[in-house]
């Protein structure tokens, strides 16, 4: 077998300041399972984003089959053969499955127009041959996000590429489903197709694929065979150091209640119920993990706490303060809050960070709240220095702009503010996402010091793993419901997957 | 801050050699013309002095429109809010005659109160209905427009007897604001309120709020700022603002709604605000120079024969000018400071390619 | 019966610019474009075409360099919005602005006139009577004897929908709004598509200011666009671009301005009326709102 395709000396670096691939060359064979490996940052993505086609690389170069290619579009690549199907699925969920595989390669009437018939029909076709399970009609946006995978990969098929590429397929995927989708993958490979797989579960890649290229910092560490290596050695490349798989038990009694909901139920727009009278407690120096496919509630019952949705049902109360129908003002006076996503919520990414540590303390801190219209600049620089000191926060003035600092340190210096809010109850949400590995580490072990010192905190995470490390018990949220609140001690991994995606307790063997 | 000054300074004079490359296609003498422009406008005291007393409405309105894309509100109102402002100026003007030293700042405060309920008539529509204020406040523009030319057409309700244009009488003398030395009142009113209000975004815990808001609602909402009540503060602010503007364009001038009142001001507000990307120093500062421009322009008319209409077109490319080099100007400096960064001390650089 | 077919006339003569405004704002509504130009597009083809006709004699070649004159503006949104990815609210501004400007400057320049231009060499787009049906009473005085540019915004109506629903760039097109980063891996560039939306926009804008100025006058003022592209915006997003829902909302645009016209003429003044289109897109824009309200109970 030779190299089917080669990248050599592939360079990549985004303005201001990353440099994300530095000198790296890989080749891939025909008909192999080959995944890449990685922590997060490690330029995984990027590196398959080159050679899609989506990024440019500054230097280096692609060879196919031998000869040199340079991939401008997707498109280029789609037409050499090669596919990808990206980590946050890229679907239109207004469209049909049909609409959305034929899209950019539609079949045309003689007068021009969308032939839709023909399209319906090719895309049941492929469907059959490949054994998927899925409705050509239906609307994406009502189908699972296993499916919606699918019909990424029948994309693909589509347009008749020899190549696959899957950017961390099995993170949207509860641990059910993975068996299926390597099934799947497995038979793509016996039919002649190369899949490039990228992970960061190690068990999976060691379990799929052929070979294995380890990529860290950017730079590639080494490509081994599937079958020579063991998950200790590939983590040790990954990270560059020895790394432990242990969680941490929890080893204290909680206190009093702290956090309340009682029977809280919710719809969205159009009147569909997202959460179905959700009761649930979170007691003084416990954290409580939230696991559940996305999509399932954890959304609606973050918004529903902190305020941005009204309940229609249910009541809401931390230490016995009724919050069910509170400002968020009322609600910041005892909930300190990390949203999901830093830029959208978390963050004003123009603003300076200074302005970004004040938030919410300009109105509930004494420093702030004592003066009752002006507002002192340099007390804000202060208290943001503070912030620095407390939480590691590599800055260098607090007048910088936020959008400066790296993902780390802006989710530190959000933490901190959080924290030095000091409220009884914490609401953490997905507060890890889009880390490297030391930020990653630095965020969980405040989790635990809050816990320590007596703080509620309820996590929600779809990183099954830190919930199992971290959390004391688990709820699992499925279809707006909590269909399970189980002690962490007394589950395992695959029993909270069985409940994230089937709702309830797997039949008895 | 050195690099925004550069970057409006640059954009400038691309734009002024645009122009340039405008009037030699004409066959004309752009350094004559702009000479003239120069000469007129700042030439001497008296010429300073009209280019000021033109900036009031000109800055007034520009930063009614900053205040407001900075805080969030899409406001377009200004020229029915400047209207409004100017017409209740002129009906209390025309209603009540005190001493000047009360008359004023009633005037005044009828002017901001006029463009403050203008502003606020699409606050509450936004607020009650979810109505957005953007198209809202254009509209409501345009409805102004018309109600306030059927007020002073010949024969309307608020007509001066007699009078072969349409406008209306002239206000009580307490009203009208006179000069100081060669310096119209107004230039105070109007340096007074810019201060005001840069204080109350800058420095105090309201504007912090605003300004959050600006960038980004949900981060100010979930912090705990009320950003509903916010909202309207803001739009109130931002159509008294303009309808000070429109006030004092009466008290100053031609003491009386006359038609047309406030066309050559009708979208500059807006024009000023986005060439300064919404910073109210910025704002002050172009609002000038845009003033400067327009008052040399019936003068280089006068001496060079070039319309003075050459002046919109020179606007517009500057706006556009400015408006394209401020992306354009970011990137590069990205570019540069990457170019800085590629070689030594590799080691924060993982943290990452997440894009 | 008279005042009815008034009524009518004046309805699909108020409508037609706006519709036809509107129909362009549709194709960059799709594709996921703020684009709030319209207004400047619209002044600009009015003049160009009053120009055209003016130094051609010509109301083929008038039409022809009104659509010039909106491409041009849409170029340099494309070169602005597209290729420097200036802020598209921003871009719309400043082009209005800058048509505004040009407009006003050029009419002194080459004609030498403040406020309007109008001149018996200027020859107006034609009036067509269809066979058969101007023969019909009643029929025939509406559907007969229209503009042509009145067919044309009719044609235009059916086009559109054609094209965004019917054919692969439809296809493309609303994806382009819904998800660009979709569009983009199946390998359609999303910035290809709005350049063609702009275009296209600009075309039906060209037309719009063409019926402006040799529609049923024979003359460009400064700021003859007058705020209809600001209604076209507000009927684009009123019904969420599609080509039906804005081919009646801009029909019932069009009746408020013929019954203002009506109302003048039992003494109303004409400033009032003239407000007419004005409240009537205050007045759908307060229907959408408390549509969207109902349909949203419960929330905060």
């Amino acid at each position: 077998m030779s190299d089917f395709i080669a990248l050599r000396h592939i360079t990549k670096t985004f303005p201001p300041n990353v440099i994300a691939l530095d000198d790296v060359s890989v080749s891939f064979e025909t008909g192999e399972i080959h995944a890449v490996v990685g922590e997060n940052g490690a330029g995984k993505s990027t590196l398959m984003k080159v050679l899609y086609g989506l990024l440019r690389a500054d230097r280096g170069e692609i060879a196919l089959h031998g000869r040199p290619v340079q991939f401008s579009s997707a498109n280029d690549a789609i037409a050499a053969g090669i596919g990808m199907v990206h980590q946050e699925i890229l679907l239109i969920p207004e469209y049909t499955v049909w609409q959305n595989v034929v899209l950019g390669a539609e079949p045309r009437t003689r007068w021009g127009a969308l032939d839709s018939r023909r399209a319906r029909e090719a895309v049941r076709a492929k469907i059959a041959a490949f054994g998927f399970n899925l409705d050509p009609d239906a609307p994406v946006g009502q189908i699972s996000i296993a499916a919606r995978q699918k019909v990424e990969i029948l994309k693909l098929l589509y347009r008749d590429v020899s190549v696959l590429i899957l950017d961390e397929p099995t993170a949207v995927l509860t641990p059910l489903e993975v068996p299926q989708l390597f099934e799947e993958l497995r038979r793509l490979r016996a039919g002649g197709k190369t899949i490039l797989f990228i992970s960061h579960h190690l068990d999976e890649v060691l379990e799929l694929s052929d070979r294995v290229t380890v990529l860290r910092r950017g730079r590639k560490v080494d490509t081994v065979a599937a079958g020579s290596t063991s998950k200790a050695e590939l983590a040790r490349m990954m990270v560059g150091r020895d790394v432990l798989f242990a969680g941490r038990p929890a080893v204290h009694a909680p206190g009093e209640v702290v956090f309340r909901a009682e029977g809280v139920s919710a719809r969205d727009d159009k009147h569909i119920s997202r959460l179905r009278e959700v009761t649930l407690e979170v007691r003084a120096g416990e954290i409580v993990g939230i696991a559940g496919v996305e999509g399932n509630g954890q959304f609606e019952l973050v918004n529903v706490i902190i305020g941005l949705i009204q309940p229609a049902a249910g009541a809401l109360s931390v230490n016995g303060h009724d919050l069910t129908h509170a400002s968020i003002l009322e609600r910041r006076r005892h909930i300190a809050f990390v949203a999901q996503d830093r830029s959208r919520m978390g963050a004003s990414l123009s603003a300076s960070i200074a302005e970004n540590a004040i938030m919410t303390h300009h109105r509930l801190n004494e420093t702030f709240a004592r003066r009752r219209w002006r507002l002192d600049m340099q007390q804000a620089a202060a208290f943001a220095t503070r912030v620095r000191e407390q939480f590691a926060v590599a800055m260098s003035r607090p007048d910088q702009p936020f959008r400066a600092l790296s993902g780390g340190n802006q989710q530190k210096v959000i933490l901190g503010r959080e924290l030095l809010l000091d409220r009884p109850f914490l609401l953490l949400d997905q507060p890890t996402r889009g880390l490297d590995v030391g930020s990653t580490e630095y965020v969980r072990e405040q989790m635990l010091r809050q816990r320590d010192a007596g703080r509620a905190i309820l996590l929600i995470s779809s990183d099954l793993e830190e919930l199992f490390s971290l959390a004391d018990r688990i709820a699992v949220m499925h279809r707006g419901e909590i269909v399970a609140d189980i002690p962490t001690a007394h589950t395992s991994l695959e029993q909270v997957g069985y409940w994230m995606l089937q709702g309830r307790e797997p039949a008895p063997a | 801050m050195r690099q925004k000054l550069f970057a409006a300074l640059a954009s400038i004079g691309i734009a002024l050699g645009m122009g340039a490359l405008i009037l030699l296609l004409e066959g004309r003498q752009p350094f004559e013309v702009y000479g003239a422009l120069v000469a007129l406008s700042l030439g001497d005291a008296d010429k300073l002095a009209v280019t000021l007393k033109n900036a009031v409405p000109l800055v007034l309105t520009g930063l009614s429109a900053s205040l407001a894309f900075a805080s969030g509100p899409v406001n377009l109102g200004q020229p029915g809010q400047f209207l409004m402002g100017a017409l209740a100026a002129t009906l209390v003007g025309l209603s009540i005659d005190l001493p000047a030293p009360l008359m004023a700042p009633l005037l005044m405060g009828a002017a901001l109160a006029g463009g403050a309920l203008w502003a606020g008539v699409a606050a509450l529509l936004r607020h009650a209905f979810n109505m957005s204020e953007f198209i809202v406040t254009l509209m409501l523009n345009s409805i102004a427009d018309l109600f306030t030319a059927w007020l002073i057409t010949i024969g309307g309700p608020l007509a001066e007897a007699g009078a072969l244009s349409p406008r209306s009488p002239a206000i009580a003398s307490g009203g009208r604001l006179g000069d100081i030395g060669a310096f119209n009142i107004s230039i105070v009113v109007m340096a007074l309120a810019a201060g005001a209000i840069g204080y109350v975004f800058h420095r105090t815990r309201p504007g912090y709020e605003w300004r959050m808001a600006g960038q980004n609602t949900l981060f100010a909402r979930l912090g705990g700022c009320p950003v509903n009540r916010n909202f309207f503060i803001v739009m109130l602010l931002s159509g008294a603002l303009a309808g000070l503007a429109g006030g004092l364009l009466v008290m100053a001038g031609p003491y009386r709604f006359i038609r047309g009142i406030g066309a050559n001001y009708a979208w500059d507000g807006v024009m000023i605000a986005v060439v300064a990307n919404s910073a109210l120093g910025a704002t002050v500062g172009y609002g000038l120079f845009f003033a400067a421009l327009q008052t040399g322009a019936l003068g280089m008319e006068l001496l060079t024969a070039v319309p003075s209409e050459f002046i919109q077109v020179l606007q517009a490319v500057i706006v556009l000018v400015s408006v394209a080099g401020r992306g354009y100007l970011s990137a590069l400096l990205d570019r540069l400071a990457l170019r800085r960064l590629t070689r030594p001390s590799l080691d924060t650089r993982a943290d990452t390619a997440r894009r | 019966m008279r005042i009815a077919i008034g009524l009518l006339n004046g309805m699909l003569a108020g409508a037609t610019p706006v519709l036809l405004a509107a129909l362009g704002g549709a194709f960059t509504f799709y594709a996921g474009v703020f684009n709030i130009a319209m207004e400047g597009m619209l002044l600009v083809g009015a003049f160009c075409a009053a120009l055209g006709s003016f130094f051609s004699g010509s109301w083929v070649v008038g039409v022809v360099c009104a659509i010039a004159g909106a491409l041009g503006l849409s170029l340099l949104f494309i070169l602005f919005a597209i290729v420097l990815k200036t802020d598209e609210f921003v871009t719309g501004i400043a082009l209005n602005l800058f048509a505004a400007g040009a407009t006003t400057y050029l009419l002194r320049q080459l004609f030498g006139v403040r406020g309007a231009f109008t001149d018996a060499g200027i020859q107006a787009i034609p009036r067509v009577d269809i066979p058969i049906v101007a023969q019909a009473p009643l029929v025939g005085e509406v559907f007969s004897g229209q503009n042509l540019i009145v067919y044309v915004a009719a044609l235009a109506v059916l086009g559109c929908a054609w094209l965004i629903f019917r054919t692969p760039f439809g296809l493309r097109l609303r994806a382009a709004g819904y998800n660009a980063p979709s569009l983009e891996s199946s390998g359609v560039r999303p910035a290809h598509v709005r350049v063609a939306a702009l275009l296209l926009c600009g075309v039906l804008c060209g037309l719009g200011g063409a019926f402006l100025s040799l529609g049923y006058v024979r003359l460009f003022a400064e700021g003859m666009s007058a705020g209809r592209g600001w209604i076209a915006l507000a009927a684009v997003i009123l019904v969420n671009g599609n080509p039906w829902g804005i081919a009646l909302i801009t029909l019932l645009f069009g009746l408020a301005d013929g019954m203002g016209l009506f109302a003048q003429g039992v003494g109303v003044p004409a400033q009032f009326t003239g407000m007419a289109p004005y409240i009537a897109t205050l007045i759908a824009l307060f229907v959408y709102a408390r549509r969207k309200q109902g349909q949203r109970v419960g929330q905060a």
